[in-house]
């Protein structure tokens, strides 16, 4: 009986892509790191080596989506994908820690030797922030608003009503671009720099990979939607569905946390734009 | 190449452990009998030798071609790591004795106790529990009396230390008072510079004496012991910060470039220069002299080459080196210049005070 | 752990089943390059942290000759092999922190993570839990390979101009600003990325080790009937998962700093050089623990095999793991003591310190209570374990003295602190691994070492690392920084016994490779359960090597089995 599988786990056959994602990676950071030291290849090297990645990421997924197709995705092994998307929500989670982080180690305790910043919150380089209750509370409303369409999307796919599911995505997508738009918007317009300052920074980096994320999470909804029209996702199957709608609605909790620490709390009281 | 020479004293890497097991098993015998007797008698040595500096200095002088520096030559391990030195420095700071006393007295004897205990308890189980003293194994994998007590033995070792350790932490942060000195140091690659914002604001920069047989380190700096007040080489420098004993000092410590820190192992002092931050820490020196210390945080290829030496004299020796500076001013001794300068300094005092705050606000961050 | 046998009997390790499609081992590049296998894949994290061990251990060797004397003897050849054209003096001290900075990364990221959890966790906790494989065993293999993509980064950053000379010279925390306006050229960045394809790399790994443990245990294996060794690596895998991002985000920081005009950690734009360290030593602590928690497992594991009695308190011990991975979390500013901390901060990071002391004292404690009233076989991992047991000891007693925040002070930065973290990891997760290999080597080879081999290099090595690091606890008392090139005469004395120390430790090595090709070449083949009645979890009762897919009827585990 050696050699008969007997159980449910997934054995996989051998891939190629984790060695050339990996080669890719490496290409793609070396090309980063001497790029930001004016090396002409360093471009080059990253471009060929984002390529490298996108492609590994574009066939790994392909092959889950074709092995799900094949049965191999058993109930234990659809656990696994909800314990493995969970865990990785998790150290996302860790990830925005960091940002959260430095930008409260600047607000609460700013810098009173340094003269932009002059002890003060936001700095005084600063000299005006964005309206939290402008742009910022839209954008609020938008995400929420997605957060309760992609619900829809979930709910009429559980309902087998396909057309519910299309239609709840293809809004949810649309909050989403419309969401970065705005963001891009705002970026253009804030009458403050990137960088420079502790608020520069600590501002553009959390708000931006959080924006990074919305992206990512526009993307895999995107995926899905491109999914439902090929027919795939049953009421009873649907991993790949939940797993963009867990990241959307993780997308959508930083972002309130965004909202209330840095657009509403850390502006509190001070000119807006 | 570097092996043969090793090799012959590879007899000695086994005297190595032995001693470090003489150091575990007595503890009290590797450090001072008490920390107050060695230091009144190494004050009184210190006394000796100054006496004799000054006698050779005075002798030497007509007959030297360089004019002798005058300042302190440091007591031969004091103040400087000793040749095969097996515990802490002597101390000689307010806090030094009782933090070394802690080391010595409270922890050293405790970790050699565990680790010998520990040792002891495999050593029994080999001889006792080895198959052919016991050929059948029990099969027993719980006792809640014993795991009780493993738990609250080291509780209560632990709030045992904490007691001096917390109180040691507590006295370290009282405050040097409002009319103490306070000297600022600001630590730059490579070397620190010391001002003396009570003394008339004047500045040293402290650059380690270049190494014989070495490519020039610091340009324009001679050569260590080319003067008979120089220490050991690598810890000597050029200009000394010069401080007075016996009265606490506020040190405020920052950086210009990237992150130094600095310490002195003699006199327990420890405190990061980071740039953006004024850290503020006190200082009380018991006695008189020399007293050595290093850049204790990596700061770049030199890092091991920014020595910091400490000349601690009596007050009035002091106030007659503050007054030899250009610059320099003591108060009551030049009361017009004094108050000229608090006038002109108003200003500059004010963010001061405010880096003072900051000192405060900033290290509640943490 | 007593478990069933399992139902079906797998027949000892032989060809027949590779006449089945299942077991059809696969060619040698898509075995070795395109791997699904979690046995595979351990064997290549094994050999890939031999290999950067070797060079991890180069560099301090190439360290330790340099600290022979008072004194700059080597550091101007040393620059030249990493590409320096006519070194100047700064490019020439530059190598030094090009050298402490590779030896810490390597050794961190690049030997003992891999070995300990790539390695013996890829390959045991599937065994030891009764799974066929890895939960998500095409990420387990990118997980490797990223690892390797950071170790090939980490190498280039020795190779390009890092500032004042080549390579990047910050040391292994990457403290800011020395790694922001302190280090120009691409090095840094180099080493910076090396740090984020590993961690990503190791955040993979964590994702599928959780899964694992949580979702594959055997039949009738419930949480409290797991291995310590699963139980050690459960624990690590969650350090991992929440302390990397962190990092992640603080190297992200270094790299906008350094390129984009951010000033997270300049003070001209009001940044805060001390809020990196907060950052990296959020991760930097539990990273500690992560390079111990396994050897702790491998240890348990090992002494009751050894003693031939269930593990002591296995309640406990699981759970003084669990309370030290968490309480790892909330000590993290007991590495910034002299930073400027207030009273308060430095007095609650004390005490939380060492709190820590107690739980390793039940590991301790339950170490030496599994042996009492055992049979004690003195077999090589055995050998080990026991050393283990005692050097993590003394390491483990001088941070019970670092972590008090008064006393660091003298010892912050010093060789004692050195000596205290090398006892730790040199002495301690190093010769967890070792026993570790001794333990399982037969199991992952077939072969059976020789005994007299690795008793001999247990003891050289024992000799070898004490010589090395227990003399620093005395530079370090004496006051002598870390991370110097030079020293004054009178840290001569401990400085050369060190170095002669570091040439016992290598000649260790050279034994423990003869041991490995003695194995190959006249080793004997190894049953199932070499070790005996004692060794009772999973991996026995499969054959050695075990077979490609291994319990592909799933082992069933006896309900009534006690510890």
């Amino acid at each position: 009986m050696a050699g008969t599988k007997n159980h449910d786990y997934h054995i996989l056959p051998p891939s190629i892509w984790p060695l050339f994602g990996s080669i890719a990676a490496l290409v793609m950071t070396s090309g980063g790191a001497l790029a930001m030291h004016d090396y002409a290849a360093g471009k080059y090297m990253f471009f060929i080596g984002l390529s490298g990645v996108l492609l590994t990421m574009f066939q790994w997924w392909v092959n889950v989506v074709n092995e799900a197709h094949a049965g191999d995705h058993t109930p234990v092994v659809q656990l696994h994908l909800r314990y493995g998307m969970i865990l990785f929500i998790a150290s996302e989670v860790m990830f925005f820690v960091g940002w959260f982080w430095a930008f409260f180690d600047f607000s609460l305790f700013p810098s009173t030797l340094t003269e932009v910043v002059g002890g003060q919150w936001p700095p005084k380089a600063v000299e005006e922030v964005l309206d939290p209750f402008d742009l910022p509370l839209l954008n609020t409303l938008i995400l929420l608003c997605s957060g309760t369409t992609v619900t829809w999307a979930h709910h009429s796919l559980i309902h087998g009503d396909r057309e519910g599911l299309k239609k709840g995505l293809w809004l949810t997508i649309l909050l989403g671009l419309l969401f970065s738009a705005i963001q891009a918007y705002e970026y253009a317009a804030a009458p403050f720099p990137f960088g420079e300052n502790t608020y520069g920074s600590a501002f553009y980096m959390a708000t931006g990979f959080h924006g990074f994320h919305v992206i990512i999470g526009t993307i895999f909804l995107i995926v899905c939607l491109v999914r439902a029209n090929k027919g795939h996702f049953t009421p009873r199957q649907h991993f790949g569905f939940e797993a963009a709608a867990w990241y959307w609605h993780f997308v959508d909790v930083v972002w309130l946390f965004l909202f209330v620490a840095i657009y509403v709390w850390g502006g509190w009281g001070y000119p807006t734009h | 190449m570097i092996f043969g020479k090793h090799a012959r004293a590879a007899s000695r890497s086994l005297l190595a452990l032995g001693m470090g097991l003489a150091l575990f098993a007595a503890p009290q015998a590797a450090t001072a009998a008490n920390p107050a007797a060695a230091s009144a008698a190494l004050a009184e040595q210190a006394q000796v030798d100054d006496a004799a500096v000054a006698a050779e200095a005075q002798a030497s002088e007509a007959s030297a071609p360089a004019a002798p520096i005058d300042r302190m030559k440091p007591t031969e391990g004091k103040g400087m790591p000793v040749a095969k030195g097996l515990g802490l420095q002597d101390q000689y700071s307010k806090l030094g004795g009782y933090g070394a006393w802690i080391h010595d007295a409270v922890l050293m004897p405790i970790i050699t106790v565990i680790s010998l205990f520990v040792l002891f308890l495999l050593i029994w189980v080999v001889a006792r529990y080895n198959r052919r003293a016991n050929p059948v194994a029990s099969k027993t994998s719980h006792n809640t009396l014993i795991e009780v007590i493993w738990i609250l033995v080291p509780v209560l070792i632990l709030a045992g230390i904490a007691v001096p350790s917390i109180d040691l932490l507590a006295k370290q942060f009282k405050p040097a008072g409002a009319d103490a000195l306070t000297v600022k140091v600001t630590g730059n690659q490579w070397n620190w510079s010391y001002t003396y914002p009570d003394n008339g604001e004047f500045e040293l920069v402290s650059n380690m004496l270049n190494l014989p047989n070495y490519p020039t380190i610091n340009n324009g700096v001679r050569v260590v012991k080319t003067d008979p007040s120089d220490g050991p080489a690598q810890l000597e420098v050029d200009n000394r910060l010069v401080l007075p004993v016996g009265e606490p000092i506020r040190m405020q410590i920052t950086a210009s470039d990237v992150i130094h820190s600095f310490a002195v192992p003699s006199l327990w002092f420890k405190l990061d220069a980071v740039p953006g931050r004024i850290n503020e820490k006190t200082l009380q020196i018991d006695e008189p002299g020399v007293y050595y210390g290093q850049c204790s945080e990596l700061c770049g290829p030199k890092h091991g080459y920014m020595p910091i030496a400490i000349e601690a004299l009596p007050r009035d020796e002091y106030n007659a080196w503050v007054l030899k500076q250009a610059g320099g001013v003591i108060d009551g001794q030049d009361e017009a210049g004094q108050a000229a300068d608090d006038a002109a300094g108003a200003e500059a005092d004010a963010p001061a005070e405010g880096e003072a705050a900051q000192t405060e606000s900033q290290a509640n961050d943490a | 752990m007593a478990t069933t046998a399992p139902p079906e009997s797998i027949p000892a390790h032989s060809d027949d089943h590779a006449h089945d499609d299942h077991d059809h081992k696969p060619a040698f590049f898509a075995r070795w390059f395109m791997s699904t296998n979690h046995k595979d894949i351990g064997t290549l994290y094994l050999i890939f942290a031999i290999f950067a061990g070797l060079i991890g251990g180069a560099f301090s060797g190439m360290m330790r000759v340099e600290l022979a004397e008072p004194g700059i003897q080597y550091l101007d050849t040393f620059a030249r092999w990493f590409g320096a054209v006519d070194p100047d003096f700064n490019a020439t001290l530059h190598t030094w922190n090009v050298l402490i900075t590779a030896h810490g990364l390597i050794m961190v990221f690049f030997m003992v993570m891999p070995a300990i959890i790539g390695g013996f966790g890829n390959w045991f906790v599937p065994l030891m839990i009764g799974a066929p494989d890895m939960a998500f065993p095409r990420m387990n293999n990118i997980s490797f390979w990223m690892t390797v993509a950071g170790f090939c980064s980490l190498l280039i950053s020795a190779f390009v101009p890092g500032g004042l000379g080549i390579g990047s010279g910050v040391g292994w925390t990457v403290y800011a600003p020395l790694s922001t306006y302190g280090s120009q050229g691409p090095s840094t960045d180099f080493a910076i990325f090396a740090l984020h394809l590993a961690g990503a790399a190791s955040i993979m790994g964590a994702i599928n080790f959780i899964t694992t443990i949580l979702n594959m245990r055997a039949p009738g294996m419930t949480i409290h009937k797991m291995p310590l060794f699963v139980w050690s690596v459960l624990v690590t895998a969650f350090l991992l998962l929440l302390a990397l991002p962190v990092l992640a985000a603080a190297i992200t920081m270094l790299i906008t700093d350094r390129n984009f005009g951010t000033t997270f950690f300049d003070p001209a734009g009001g940044g805060d050089p001390v809020l990196y360290q907060h950052l990296f030593w959020f991760f930097g602590h539990p990273e500690v623990y992560i390079m111990i928690l396994p050897g702790f497992g491998i240890i348990s594991h090992i002494v009751a095999t050894f003693s031939k009695k269930p593990v002591f308190g296995y309640l406990g011990m699981a759970y003084a793991m669990v309370a030290i991975g968490v309480v790892g979390f909330i000590v993290w500013a007991h590495h910034m003591y002299t930073t400027g901390m207030s009273v308060n901060t430095k007095m609650y990071f004390t005490a939380a310190t060492m709190v820590i002391a107690v739980p390793t004292g039940i590991k301790i404690f339950s170490w030496v209570a599994t042996m009492w009233g055992g049979s004690l076989e003195f077999k090589s991992p055995m050998v080990w374990a026991m050393g283990f047991i005692f050097l993590f000891t003394v390491g483990g007693v001088t941070g019970v003295v670092l972590a008090n925040g008064g006393v660091d002070d003298v010892l912050h930065d010093t060789y004692y602190v050195v000596a205290h973290f090398h006892y730790v990891l040199s002495l301690g997760a190093v010769t967890a691994l070792f026993a570790g290999f001794y333990y399982w080597f037969p199991k992952m080879s077939g072969r059976m070492h020789s005994e007299f081999l690795s008793h001999l290099h247990f003891w050289v090595f024992f000799v070898g690392v004490n010589t090395i690091f227990f003399p620093q606890h005395f530079l370090g008392l004496q006051g002598m920084p870390r991370r110097y090139p030079d020293y004054a005469e009178a840290y001569a004395y401990w400085n050369e016994i060190s170095t002669i120390g570091y040439m016992i430790m290598a000649a260790s090595l050279v034994i423990w490779f003869a041991n490995i090709i003695y194995a190959f070449t006249a080793g004997k083949k190894a049953e199932d359960n070499y070790w005996g009645e004692g060794a009772t979890t999973l991996e026995w009762t499969l054959s050695s090597p075990p077979p490609f897919h291994q319990f592909e009827t799933l082992p069933v585990i006896d309900e009534k089995a006690v510890h």
